[in-house]
């Protein structure tokens, strides 16, 4: 574990996503104390430039709500959906992947035809008719990023059982008669971890990206204050007001941004042989 | 005679993707609420129910839905894809006269983003490679990652307000200029002016992905014996690079090239909705908010139907470049 | 395209040789041909009137077809396709007598007969909004002769003479449409009609063009020779085009309220607020009666006073738009403005919550979106945040176009807004919402709160059928009275439509139904 944390803290990039990664997660968290009226409520004179006021440094919006409550709150929603969404992503990747990957055979290619069709129809236009379908709220937006995003996952869990399943220590805990699904969650599952986990991580940026997409698109949960509904609400007023748009903008570019620099740390230091590959 | 079977396998099978997609979204839109006859009634001001039910008998929605569903399936083999309830039109005449707009627009990007790509990735690589060039490579990486964690409708609306709005050079929607009576070359010129900003933002997320691949496997190779061998022989950098190193680097390019164009179909949908790009992105968006059933199922077995194809000849263009693998694709 | 060309092929011809044979008409004073350029937002999805009624729809459908009568800004009829009409003393017999030398756009002779056809067969059957009527008033409608046509009535009603305008009672050639299936039938990709353009082409997705009917029955009109709508889905995008000249007119709804304020002050740039005295738009907030909170008066009320229609108007829509004091436009006939005032009072409404003794927190709400755009998100966003501060939980539910109708119309909401066109008569666009009758599921634009008031009722009835405009005004009059008192709907504020122009286009706003009259006098200086 030493080992990987000095392979990690190596990565002056991860370590600065890192950094910026847990100053979202603070802001997130203590939203509520930083700004402990509702993001939604008009506190002041509409359109107050960012950076002009001292009550509000990030400006106020057309309603004139302020920004700054805006994209702390917009941390929170970030972060819970595109957690949430992976972690029930990986789980149905994991499931199907690894129960493909363990029997093999019909399983396996039944399962895999299943993976291919979610992968035929392009994410982001499934991901807005599923939306769209079950009427936009925090619920169908998690279900709608995990059924769009769990495939590279079972794709990714399938491979390494395959191969893992030859080894030997597997081998052998098949001979002394070791349940499959102790066999799974006990011996191949924690072998293939590190993969996951970076791909993984990978996927929770690109659920912040859908997330704001889908909340640009007018599908997002209309009582939480999204960066993406941000970017959306101040659109049309992007030229009287450049900032509006651009502030939550950068919100999201410096938080996907880092994530995507501790999964390359993560990366790196999983696959000290690997490093070299880059990406997935 | 194993290539003809892998052929036919593997047609068989790409029918049964499309075919259980068309399926499953037949189901699936039906979930969603309203219908399309409820929608063009409440949009008209009529308050007339015996008018909603004339639009829905009209346009076969009384029927039991599995028998909606072995028409539409019969309609589609035959080439009859049903009509827009909405607009009154065949949904394939709709469609054949969208998807140029959107084909063109995926391959300009597809082209913007694959050719810079690799050839920043390459730079990049090779200037790590060469003292006093690592300044290159820092920046190629840093501005990937940029680009790699954009919003791509942010980065499309600050491409207008820098571009179209601020600076107006370029126009910042539609294909064409409204009212002109462009022919030939004025009007090919036209609408390269109107593709330029759809196609960057479209196109530098997937630009960003090629960077970090081309450079990625450009250096994987460059560690390996037989280039070092060459090098130290004292062969030119730039003839290593072309004779040795791209041939091998261009595996991982090719096989997110497939994914690319599947998932552009998709992308589409923001980039034409920003900049009122008349393709079927759109078409599919508004069909989808219009509850036009037919349209809607029309544009996926479209879109799906194009993902297929793409892997099809990613699979064919991978076996030629990398003559190990047969034509069936399997890893 | 291609199943347009050979027919679009022939229409030309035709044309030409006819211009030929007409010879030209004497100088004018304006100038002559040019092609104007706007837009048409969103897409329309067929261009036949009856079939469809949708704003865009009818933008450019009005310049293709033509109704028996026009009406001037004040709403009174004008010669249309009929150069004369009398009404009989009863109010039961209208007779028009139509123009001379009008022909379809595919050279038929129009006569009579295509009037018959379209009210009694054609409209009675497709026109969601006029069919009601004709079924419940129209006794008959035959023609005599060649040139004119009878409508008898079975009770008086008093707008009828309303209903000849384009948009409600259209006239479609019976040769195209006599004896076959009106929504399907082939000819409606390429609508004809007899009004002073014709259909060209429509690449969709991008534009529609229509162009210079040469046998126009009014001499030397039109002035223009084509006029293209363009479609552009974006609004910022369409604010652009306007903004660099491309487009010439633009009217307010295509873009954001807030592009209307900097638009307007472009150089060279016209602003009116003309021509929508026919729809008075009215945006009020309907919330289901059915149940509580929203079946109790006080709690209506209390809403009522706690939203600030100044902020809204000002703030939310920039400007656009005046506050509304009832059911009734203050451009529409027998509005009256002396009816119980709502000022904006947040206090005064928790103090009704208290009188009203409901527990609102037993009662949470949802405000479904209206979801035509961003203003209206935003309007739902400022309402949620009012009524969370007189004791309301609140929350607002997103929705798209299929969604809400879908809601709306089968009464499966708390509460939503909606803008309603009122069509330039209470009995055609008010008393629908408010009359215990039209509690119908199905559509939502019928009385969806479920507001039953046996007074009310009783006084539209009476309205509708009165032929005295004295006695119509005393009724209307206490009907609004009753309305503002119950909070039947909240009635927020009166769309203002705005167009916007270039200054070199002329007579672009001749009536009160605006950019939906048929251009035929528009012209353009220096045109080419």
């Amino acid at each position: 574990m030493s080992a990987f944390l000095r392979r990690f803290l190596r990565n002056r990039g991860a370590v600065a996503g890192f950094g910026i990664l847990m100053l979202v997660v603070v802001v997130a968290i203590f939203a509520p104390l930083l700004y402990p009226t509702s993001p939604w409520m008009m506190v002041g004179r509409p359109l107050l430039v960012p950076f002009s006021d001292g009550q509000f440094p990030f400006g106020t919006d057309m309603l004139g709500r302020d920004i700054g409550a805006g994209l702390a709150y917009g941390a929170r929603v970030s972060i819970l959906i595109s957690l949430t969404s992976t972690v029930v992503a990986v789980v149905i990747g994991v499931g199907i992947g690894a129960v493909a990957g363990y029997y093999g055979g019909v399983v396996d290619d039944f399962l895999m035809r299943v993976t291919e069709i979610f992968q035929t129809v392009p994410q982001l236009a499934m991901a807005v008719v599923l939306v769209a379908i079950f009427t936009p709220n925090i619920y169908s937006i998690v279900i709608a990023i995990s059924i769009v995003s769990w495939p590279p996952v079972a794709r990714l869990v399938r491979g390494e059982f395959l191969s893992l399943r030859e080894r030997e220590f597997i081998q052998a805990a098949t001979v002394i008669g070791l349940k499959p699904l102790r066999i799974i969650f006990g011996q191949i599952l924690p072998n293939a971890m590190s993969p996951i986990i970076v791909t993984a991580s990978l996927m929770v940026a690109t659920a912040i990206l859908t997330e704001s997409a889908l909340s640009f698109l007018g599908l997002g949960d209309r009582n939480m204050m999204s960066w993406g509904f941000m970017i959306g609400a101040a659109r049309t007023m992007l030229r009287e007001a450049p900032l509006m748009s651009i502030l939550p903008g950068c919100a999201i570019l410096l938080t996907v941004l880092s994530i995507n620099l501790i999964g390359e740390g993560l990366n790196d230091a999983l696959n000290p042989q690997l490093r070299k590959k880059g990406g997935h | 005679m194993t290539f003809l079977r892998h052929a036919v396998l593997r047609l068989i099978k790409a029918l049964t993707v499309i075919l259980s997609v068309v399926i499953a979204n037949f189901f699936l839109i039906r979930l969603a609420p309203g219908d399309p006859a409820a929608i063009m009634a409440g949009e008209a001001g009529a308050s007339d129910p015996e008018y909603v039910d004339r639009l829905r008998e009209q346009f076969g929605l009384n029927e039991p839905l599995l028998t909606q569903l072995w028409l539409y399936l019969k309609g589609v083999v035959q080439f009859d894809w049903g009509y827009s309830y909405r607009m009154q039109v065949d949904v394939l005449h709709l469609i054949a006269e969208r998807i140029p707009a959107t084909l063109l627009l995926m391959g300009a990007a597809f082209i913007f983003s694959i050719l810079l790509g690799i050839l920043f990735g390459v730079l990049a690589a090779s200037a790590r490679h060469r003292p006093g060039r690592g300044w290159l490579d820092s920046v190629i990486v840093g501005i990937s990652l940029l680009l790699y964690a954009t919003p791509l409708f942010w980065l499309s609306l600050l491409a207008i307000l820098l571009f179209s709005v601020q600076l107006g050079w370029l126009p910042a929607y539609g294909m064409e200029t409204p009212g002109t009576d462009y022919a030939g070359l004025e009007r090919a010129k036209d609408i390269a002016l109107h593709l330029v900003l759809p196609t960057i933002s479209l196109g530098s997320f997937y630009m960003a992905m090629y960077v970090r691949l081309a450079r990625a496997s450009v250096l994987e190779v460059i560690g390996m014996d037989y280039i070092k061998t060459a090098r130290a022989k004292g062969v030119p950098w730039a003839r290593v690079l072309r004779r040795h190193v791209l041939r091998n680097a261009m595996l991982p390019v090719i096989t997110f090239s497939g994914i690319q164009l599947g998932q552009m179909a998709g992308g589409a949908v923001l980039t034409e909705t920003v900049f009122g790009w008349p393709g079927i992105g759109r078409l599919m968006f508004d069909a989808l908010l219009q509850r036009d059933y037919m349209l809607l199922l029309g544009v996926f077995l479209v879109t799906s139907t194009m993902v297929v194809v793409f892997n099809i000849l990613t699979d064919i263009i991978y076996s030629f470049v990398d003559p190990r693998i047969g034509a069936g694709g399997q890893k | 395209m291609k199943i347009f060309q050979t027919r679009r092929g022939a229409l030309r011809l035709t044309a030409a040789a006819l211009a030929i044979s007409l010879g030209a008409t004497g100088a004018m004073a304006q100038t002559k041909g040019g092609t104007l350029n706007t837009i048409v937002q969103p897409e329309p999805p067929l261009l036949v009137l009856g079939l469809n009624q949708q704003s865009p729809t009818q933008y450019v459908a009005s310049k293709i077809y033509e109704g028996l009568l026009t009406y001037d800004p004040d709403l009174a009829p004008q010669p249309g396709l009929a150069k004369s009409w009398e009404t009989s003393e009863d109010g039961l017999t209208y007779t028009f007598t139509l123009q001379d030398g009008v022909t379809w756009h595919d050279g038929e002779k129009f006569s009579s007969a295509d009037v018959v056809f379209s009210v009694d067969k054609y409209l009675r059957q497709v026109h969601p909004r006029v069919r009601p009527i004709l079924n419940t008033y129209l006794e008959s409608v035959t023609a005599p002769d060649d040139q004119t046509v009878v409508f008898k009535l079975k009770s008086p009603f008093a707008p009828f003479i309303q209903l000849f305008g384009t948009d409600n009672m259209t006239i479609v050639p019976a040769h195209i449409y006599e004896g076959t299936e009106f929504a399907t039938n082939p000819q409606n990709q390429h609508p004809i009609g007899t009004g002073p353009f014709m259909f060209e082409s429509w690449e969709r997705g991008s534009a529609i063009t229509l162009v210079k009917n040469p046998n126009y029955w009014k001499d030397g009109l039109p002035y223009l020779d084509k006029i293209v709508f363009s479609i552009i889905p974006d609004s910022a995008s369409r604010a652009v085009a306007f903004e660099q000249g491309q487009i010439d007119v633009l009217r307010g709804t295509d873009v954001d309220p807030v592009d209307v304020s900097r638009l307007e002050n472009l150089d060279g740039v016209e602003e009116t607020t003309k021509g929508t005295e026919m729809y008075s738009t009215i945006t009020s907030m309907i919330m289901n009666e059915r149940e509580l909170p929203f079946s109790n008066k006080q709690v209506r009320q209390a809403i009522s006073y706690a939203l600030d229609r100044d902020f809204m108007v000002q703030t939310i829509f920039f400007g656009i738009g005046k506050p509304a004091t009832g059911p009734i436009s203050s451009t529409l006939p027998f509005y009256d403005g002396d009816v119980p005032k709502y000022d904006y009072d947040l206090d005064k409404a928790r103090e009704l919550i208290k009188e009203s003794g409901v527990d609102l927190s037993a009662h949470p709400v949802k405000i479904l979106d209206y979801p035509y755009g961003s203003t209206w998100a935003r309007l739902a966003e400022y309402v949620s945040q009012q009524l969370k501060q007189i004791g309301f939980t609140v929350d607002i539910e997103a929705t798209d176009a299929g969604g809400w109708a879908q809601r709306v119309g089968n009464f499966d909401f708390d509460t939503t807004f909606h803008f309603s066109d009122q069509f330039g008569d209470p009995a055609i666009g008010v008393s629908r919402l408010f009359v215990t009758s039209n509690i119908v599921k199905g559509s939502p634009f019928a009385n969806n709160a479920g507001y039953s008031n046996p007074e009310v009722d009783e006084i539209f009835a009476k309205a509708a059928s009165s032929t005295s405009r004295e006695d119509r005004q005393e009724l209307y009059t206490e009907a609004q009275k009753i309305l503002v008192d119950d909070a039947a709907n909240i009635y927020l504020f009166e769309n203002q439509n705005v167009t916007l122009y270039k200054d070199s286009v002329h007579n672009l706003i001749t009536s009160g139904v605006g950019t939906n009259s048929n251009f035929e006098t528009v012209y353009i200086d220096d045109a080419k």
